[in-house]
């Protein structure tokens, strides 16, 4: 489809289900007592039959999302409470296998801690032809805990995953080759992946960023951009740099379906029991990212040098971490859609509306203490009844009111 | 100074015989005592490495490779023979540049070098700078941590970030522990190779090791030395990884002794 064709159709907001497995039965004395709850904390705590049965409920899930038109994403952290997708492209091969409709996004396997983006490319090319071109691939920047993990160097993060990106779109892309790498980071003198693709040229590619001028390539590259918990403000800034980005390269304007938003999500009965259970997501934010101030604020890398006395006296990291995160503040802040399937409804499309267009909102719902049954609940309810009021939306730059009237009287 | 077609902050101090000095993980202080007392005794010519301090770091100057290079530049353009001292990670680099040899450099103290490997697969021999907690840096690093010199900084001066540090400091601070990440993150502070070429060192050696060094043990400093021809190994009492920080005048004495002695 042209890009102009993308713009001339129906708006619509489709819907992702996230979930990236936390691991959320470690006493709490102990997680109280560990310098970090990633990287170091041992895995002694994690109880492979646990695990087990985690993987069971979330694969049931993703069936589920199958079943009833939820795409799905998964994506990998390594060696901690938050995460037990430690390599996304294996959850992501199940997913193709478990699943026959639905959209699938690896966001991502952690290109910069990984040392041959030829062999993330096969990976990537294997789980697209097994889900018969249903893939979608990721990129994010990572850094903190996952450097150590994986033993990477966390300086020059972002100039490493570009060029990760462009070898693994090259070798996507090629089907006549081998050919031959020789870059910075990265060498391999002999590409030539087997099977190449199903989507051609290639799988839609996505990038998490908020950071602005990463944005602005974002946009001359056509790559869908994510923000994870950006707020309001901060994704229309990002989309717009995005869209600026394209308009000053003189190249055609984006459609929603290259903007994507993730948040906590819980949809329930009614505005009370989303609230109750949207509750019990904030987990992630207050228990699953307390980290050692060597995983966070002083990794070489985590600010620019001249923003060090700013971040190191008065930043994020420094305070002490939040434990009563609520929900409605969080819904507030943009960072949580939750209530009836009504409310989200409308909290979806204020979200569309404040940050200038979106198509693709990733829910993250199975997080912290939600229940495999409360979370299928929600699954089912966003589905049924939400979904269907994100269909057929008015034009970004329209008045929904004035909109509807004049589809009435065209009728 | 421009040592090559690196324009780098050199600190220099007093006349004569050159005392090249080659930092660790921060550049030499111009506020720190021992510069003053190698200064009776020399020219002390202190680079900050490219990336540290004011030095700026061209994009593709980011191994030792390349550091080794900039010193071989250094001493070319250097009037007559210098004694090069490295202190922890520039021990490492002092001693890549002696296995390199130059005409111009004629003796050699390592100060608590890292660089090589020695013990086995599953111990670590250097402490992991940047994966340590402050605190236990701090603990490791010095032998009376209480007795820090104030706004000179040695490992572990993220534990005391404080209002007495200055932005300046913090922003400086910040560009040298980016710039020993990108040289030294891994293999974690050690060339592989290097070991089986210290055998190369050609002039007279000094290795001098601070005897509470908890982040390399002053028994890894021994073999060290033993590895190289002719190598003297002294230890330095109520000393951590920094002796030129906290026992400036026994380090000074030492060398100046060493720089004495007949080849």
């Amino acid at each position: 489809m042209n890009q102009q064709a993308k713009i001339d159709q129906q708006a619509k907001i489709e819907l992702w289900n996230h979930c990236e497995n936390p691991y959320p039965f470690v006493p709490a004395e102990v997680l109280d007592q560990a310098e970090s709850v990633r990287a170091s904390l041992p895995n002694k705590y994690c109880d492979p039959k646990i695990a087990a049965q985690l993987y069971d409920e979330v694969f049931d899930e993703y069936q589920l999302c199958d079943d009833i038109g939820l795409n799905i994403v998964t994506n990998e952290h390594h060696s901690g409470i938050n995460n037990l997708w430690a390599a996304s492209p294996v959850i992501t091969g199940v997913v193709a296998r478990l699943t026959r409709k639905v959209r699938i996004l690896s966001l991502g396997t952690l290109v910069t801690v990984r040392p041959d983006p030829v062999r993330i490319a096969e990976e990537y090319a294997t789980i697209d032809v097994l889900s018969k071109g249903r893939l979608e691939i990721g990129f994010v920047k990572s850094g903190a805990t996952e450097m150590v993990s994986g033993d990477a160097n966390p300086m020059r993060i972002r100039e490493r995953e570009w060029e990760a990106i462009d070898l693994i779109e090259k070798s996507l892309v090629t089907q006549d080759g081998p050919f031959s790498w020789e870059g910075k980071f990265y060498s391999h003198p002999h590409v030539n992946i087997w099977p190449r693709p199903y989507q051609q040229p290639r799988p839609d590619f996505w990038a998490a960023t908020s950071d602005l001028p990463t944005c602005a390539e974002l946009g001359r590259r056509g790559i869908i951009n994510t923000l994870l918990f950006g707020g309001y403000d901060r994704t229309r800034q990002a989309f717009n740099a995005y869209k600026q980005a394209r308009a000053e390269a003189h190249m055609p304007r984006a459609p929603e379906d290259r903007f994507s938003y993730m948040a906590f999500a819980y949809v329930g009965d009614t505005d009370e029991e989303g609230l109750r259970i949207g509750q019990k997501i904030a987990w992630f934010l207050t228990v699953s990212i307390k980290s050692s101030p060597q995983f966070s604020k002083f990794q070489p890398g985590n600010v620019a040098p001249e923003m060090a006395p700013a971040a190191w006296r008065t930043g994020a990291s420094r305070r002490p971490r939040p434990t009563n995160l609520d929900a409605e503040m969080l819904i507030g802040q943009g960072q949580m859609f939750a209530g009836s399937p009504d409310t989200v409804a409308r909290q979806l499309k204020e979200l569309r509306r404040r940050v200038g267009g979106i198509q693709h909102v990733i829910m993250m719902t199975r997080q912290g203490l939600v229940t495999h049954a409360e979370a299928e609940k929600s699954f089912n309810l966003a589905a049924k009844e939400v979904l269907p009021q994100l269909q057929d939306l008015p034009p970004i730059d329209d008045d929904e009111t004035t909109w509807l009237a004049q589809r009435a009287a065209a009728k | 100074m421009k040592p090559g077609p690196l324009d780098l902050d050199v600190l220099r101090r007093g006349s004569g015989r050159p005392i090249v000095v080659a930092h660790g993980a921060n550049p030499v202080s111009p506020k720190a005592r021992f510069v003053d007392l190698l200064a009776e005794h020399g020219e002390v010519i202190a680079p900050s490495l490219p990336g540290f301090g004011n030095s700026p770091r061209p994009d593709d100057c980011d191994t030792m490779y390349d550091l080794v290079n900039v010193y071989l530049d250094l001493l070319d353009a250097l009037p007559e023979k210098a004694v090069m001292i490295g202190l922890s990670f520039g021990g490492w680099l002092a001693a890549e540049v002696a296995v390199s040899g130059h005409p111009k450099l004629d003796r050699l103290v390592l100060v608590d070098p890292l660089g090589i490997k020695l013990s086995g697969r599953e111990e670590r021999d250097i402490a992991h700078f940047f994966n340590t907690n402050p605190a236990e840096l701090t603990r490791r690093a010095w032998h009376d941590p209480a007795k820090r010199p104030e706004g000179i900084y040695g490992l572990g001066w993220q534990a005391d970030i404080g209002e007495a540090m200055t932005d300046e400091d913090m922003v400086l601070l910040a560009r040298n522990w980016d710039a020993l990440c990108i040289y030294a993150w891994r293999p974690h502070m050690y060339n592989p190779q290097l070991r089986h070429w210290l055998r190369r060192i050609a002039v007279p050696t000094q290795v001098l090791w601070g005897a509470a060094d908890g982040i390399v043990s002053p028994d890894y400093g021994q073999r060290y030395a033993s590895l190289i021809p002719g190598a003297r190994f002294a230890s330095i009492a109520a000393a951590g990884h920094h002796p030129e920080l906290e026992q400036p005048q026994a380090l000074v004495d030492r060398i100046v002794e060493f720089m004495g002695q007949p080849a």
